[in-house]
């Protein structure tokens, strides 16, 4: 590889600053560089002429499930949600990741270079979610954040999952009890560590997940909260504020139906899959308008694939989808850029197009919100990762 | 059409769309006018041009009654202004389980699969549709103004399909266009995976072309029976429902219409179609490009989706757009479809547009939502162009409507202004 690539003659939405026309990249070893026009070419650089054509950063999935879901290889590579008890916060999605499956390609193949993988939504806390890039061989190689939130899940699917089995929680005041309970005894864990340092005969033996649990109360990583439903989301804010911990709204189905309260609250939040039937209750009211209503209000949003419940390949559409039914075209590219990079902590290294960066950025044909346009190039860390 | 779907109205009608019009909001003059829009006919027919700049499409009593660029208006007609718009067919989707498998509804709303035995021919989807699937007010929403909903795909012989609009009624019997339509039948991992889980046959690819062939071979019997018997009453056979059912496909009276992903299910849904002399659709045709030449040489139409779902089993490992764009290059006539609820039914004309992204050609994409699912479904003599003796069904769209920020601005179904957008629907898509 050639350690200086510049691009020449592109249309770069930096996301981060305006616009440029005749823009040019300029990369070195894997970072950007400079982004700007007339730049001066450094000598020996490998020069790709785009022709007009568009430059964006990587995209960025803020909620995917990608490589550790089945999906048409079933149930040995089901690795998604440890539906064994609904308190699991000691397991780690970096240990269900299988770097070889075909989500990451479909990922890079829609322009997706970075993405949170959480665990899933059947367990009320669900285990330590991380950031990766989209390519690799190497799970570890391809951290960008490690561990990036906490998974919590409220509404259908943990009453779902344990009351079918006759265990708790059965109802939505269960889910939150478990919550609230796993909560206390992270904080008592972490007073009797406190006591275990002056005194070692006082340390408590080590428990795993509790010593999880206890980087959310430290504010290490926000617990991301599956909540469809308003009154969901509103539970997850409650039990948040009651232990002053950070929180993302994962989904945020009916935040549109309190977008005010949610806007003073500056929430983040990450909404989707919107392209999708109701397939439950808790999805009733999905709407394309959601995203729009929601940064509106004073939210920050991210539009995510929940791949594979949506296919990440198609974020962009999804985020067309928004712009189109009123998200303002700025926020649209933001919420599946420097907005989702913000959420998980990462905009130091990805989002936007700006020196010091990882040169993680895709060629477009066109403007991604027009139907025609397509991804021709993609680069992670200045590797070119297709076209 | 019958009464209006009453209370469709909702508080949230205002946020999600634009007004869907209870019946008696709607006009019902003799002839109304469409004036000024551009329109994509989608028609064969030599006098229709295919795409009119700038045209006039004139409606009498539901009915297409003139479409040009020159058309005499009636005095006394409405006359609608569509200057800057497009007009369209309205949109076909020719395999969906809208009204069957309800919508938010889960498990209680879900008709979709009687898997209580692997050849139930003789239920049929009519039975189970409920026109307030809330789907339909999304369909309306976004110019989808006819469809053919079958019975889901568990069964090695699923039941009968059926054709019906969009709007109109709250009676399924009235919504109807064409019943049957087809034959559901189903090969691959469904059929197998239901029956294995109920310890029955099929489990196996080989079981499920047994109990197809099996099922069909007994209608054969059954009608040999009934022609031997034609005068002699006491000779006649027990009236057999199921067998009835299967043998409109056998005498050609509608196709099989076959669920089948991966390429060998494809090859033996043609296998069989030859053993049997009938008439098949190959529906889903997910691996069709990789037995291309197979599938255009059967002659055989296809339908093709939903292509942007996830690859949630191994027979749609492939899933995409790669194959509905080889088979339009190869010209197999084929309707693009969303298999709702699968795929949300009101993003079938990004399908199209995805699918142009590819490299489909752009009047095929148009067709692959209009007139081929028309054809496909049996009830292009009624819908799928616009043209003189259609029924008056039409989308009109603020621009492109493959584009994303393409809007309805009205749909009509039999001339009917059955959706108008509100200010408040028109929001989005600035800035480019």
């Amino acid at each position: 590889m050639n350690e200086t690539i510049v691009i020449t003659n592109a249309t770069i939405y930096p996301i981060s600053s305006p616009r440029i026309e005749n823009g040019v990249l300029t990369v070195h070893k894997g970072k950007i560089q400079q982004v700007g026009q007339d730049l001066p070419i450094p000598e020996g650089a490998y020069v790709i002429d785009a022709k007009g054509k568009v430059l964006l950063p990587g995209f960025v999935d803020a909620h995917t499930h990608i490589g550790i879901w089945g999906e048409w290889y079933g149930q040995p590579e089901y690795d998604g949600n440890e539906g064994s008890n609904p308190v699991t916060p000691g397991v780690r999605a970096i240990d269900s990741i299988w770097p070889a499956h075909f989500a990451f390609e479909d990922a890079r193949s829609g322009g997706v270079t970075c993405v949170q993988i959480t665990p899933g939504s059947g367990n009320v806390i669900g285990g330590e979610t991380v950031v990766v890039k989209t390519w690799g061989t190497i799970c570890d190689d391809m951290i960008v954040r490690n561990p990036a939130g906490m998974k919590a899940a409220l509404g259908e699917n943990p009453k779902g999952s344990y009351g079918s089995r006759g265990k708790a929680p059965k109802t939505r005041m269960g889910i939150a009890s478990i919550l609230r309970n796993a909560l206390f005894k992270a904080r008592d864990y972490s007073r009797k560590l406190e006591a275990g340092r002056q005194d070692p005969s006082k340390m408590p033996d080590t428990d795993l997940d509790m010593l999880s649990l206890i980087k959310v109360l430290n504010r290490e990583i926000p617990l991301r909260v599956h909540a469809h439903r308003a009154d969901d989301i509103v539970t997850a804010i409650r039990i948040a504020e009651e232990f002053d911990i950070d929180y993302s709204i994962e989904h945020c189905t009916d935040g549109i139906e309190i977008a005010e309260f949610l806007g003073a609250k500056k929430a983040r939040v990450n909404v989707g899959p919107s392209m999708w039937a109701r397939a439950k209750i808790e999805t009733l009211n999905i709407t394309p308008k959601t995203p729009g209503v929601l940064s509106k209000a004073g939210c920050h949003v991210s539009i995510i694939s929940d791949h594979p419940f949506h296919p990440i390949q198609y974020l962009s559409t999804t985020a067309a989808t928004a712009w189109a039914n009123g998200m303002p075209e700025e926020d649209a590219l933001r919420a599946i850029t420097l907005t989702p990079a913000e959420t998980l902590g990462v905009q130091d290294r990805v989002g936007s197009l700006e020196a010091g960066k990882d040169a993680d950025f895709g060629i477009w044909t066109g403007h991604p919100f027009k139907i025609r346009s397509r991804v021709e190039a993609v680069f992670i860390e200045g590797h070119k990762v297709l076209g | 059409m019958g009464k209006p779907h009453e209370g469709f109205l909702d508080p949230r009608d205002e946020l999600t769309t634009g007004q869907i019009l209870l019946k008696k909001e709607v006009n019902d003059l003799g002839y109304t006018a469409i004036v000024n829009g551009t329109i994509y006919s989608a028609s064969n027919r030599p006098d229709v041009p295919f795409r009119m700049p700038k045209g006039t499409i004139l409606i009498e009593n539901g009915t297409i009654k003139a479409v040009g660029e020159r058309v005499d208006i009636p005095e006394g007609s409405e006359v609608i202004d569509v200057a800057g718009s497009i007009v369209t067919p309205g949109l076909f989707d020719a395999h969906c389980h809208i009204g069957i498998y309800e919508d938010g509804a889960t498990d209680a709303g879900n008709d979709t699969n009687e898997s209580s035995d692997p050849v139930t021919a003789e239920v049929r989807a009519l039975d189970a549709i409920n026109p307030r699937d809330v789907a339909f007010k999304d369909a309306i929403a976004a110019g989808v103004t006819c469809v053919q909903t079958d019975p889901g795909s568990a069964n090695i012989i699923g039941g009968q399909t059926v054709v019906m609009k969009t709007w109109g009624s709250s009676v399924a019997d009235e919504l109807m266009i064409k019943f049957p339509s087809g034959m559901k039948g189903a090969l691959g991992e469904n059929p197998k995976r239901v029956y294995s889980g109920q310890d029955k046959m099929p489990k196996t690819r080989m079981g499920n072309a047994a109990v197809m062939r099996r099922a069909l071979v007994q209608a054969q019997d059954y009608l040999r029976k009934k022609e031997l018997a034609v005068d002699k009453p006491d000779k006649q056979p027990d009236f057999d429902l199921s067998k009835e059912a299967l043998a409109c496909v056998i005498r050609k009276e509608i196709p099989l219409r076959v669920h089948c992903h991966r390429a060998d299910d494809i090859l033996t849904a043609i296998r069989i179609a030859k053993e049997f002399d009938i008439d098949i659709s190959l529906e889903h045709c997910t691996e069709g490009d990789k037995v291309l030449e197979s599938v255009r040489a059967s002659g055989f139409p296809v339908t093709m989706g939903p292509c942007l779902t996830d690859k949630s089993k191994l027979e749609v490992k492939d899933i995409g757009f790669a194959a509905p764009v080889a088979l339009s290059k190869a010209g197999v006539k084929l309707a693009l479809i969303t298999d709702h609820p699968v795929f949300p039914i009101q993003y079938l004309r990004l399908s199209a547009g995805l699918a142009i992204r590819e490299g489909m050609d752009e009047d095929f994409a148009l067709l692959s939502i209009t007139r081929f699912p028309a054809e496909i479904a049996g009830v292009s003599d009624r819908v799928g162009s616009i043209e003189p003796g259609k029924d008056a069904d039409l989308a009109v769209w603020t621009k492109d409507p493959f584009e994303y920020d393409s809007k309805v601005l009205y749909t009509f179904i039999e001339g009917k202004r059955v959706y108008e957008a509100t200010n408040g629907s028109k929001i989005g898509g600035e800035n480019l």
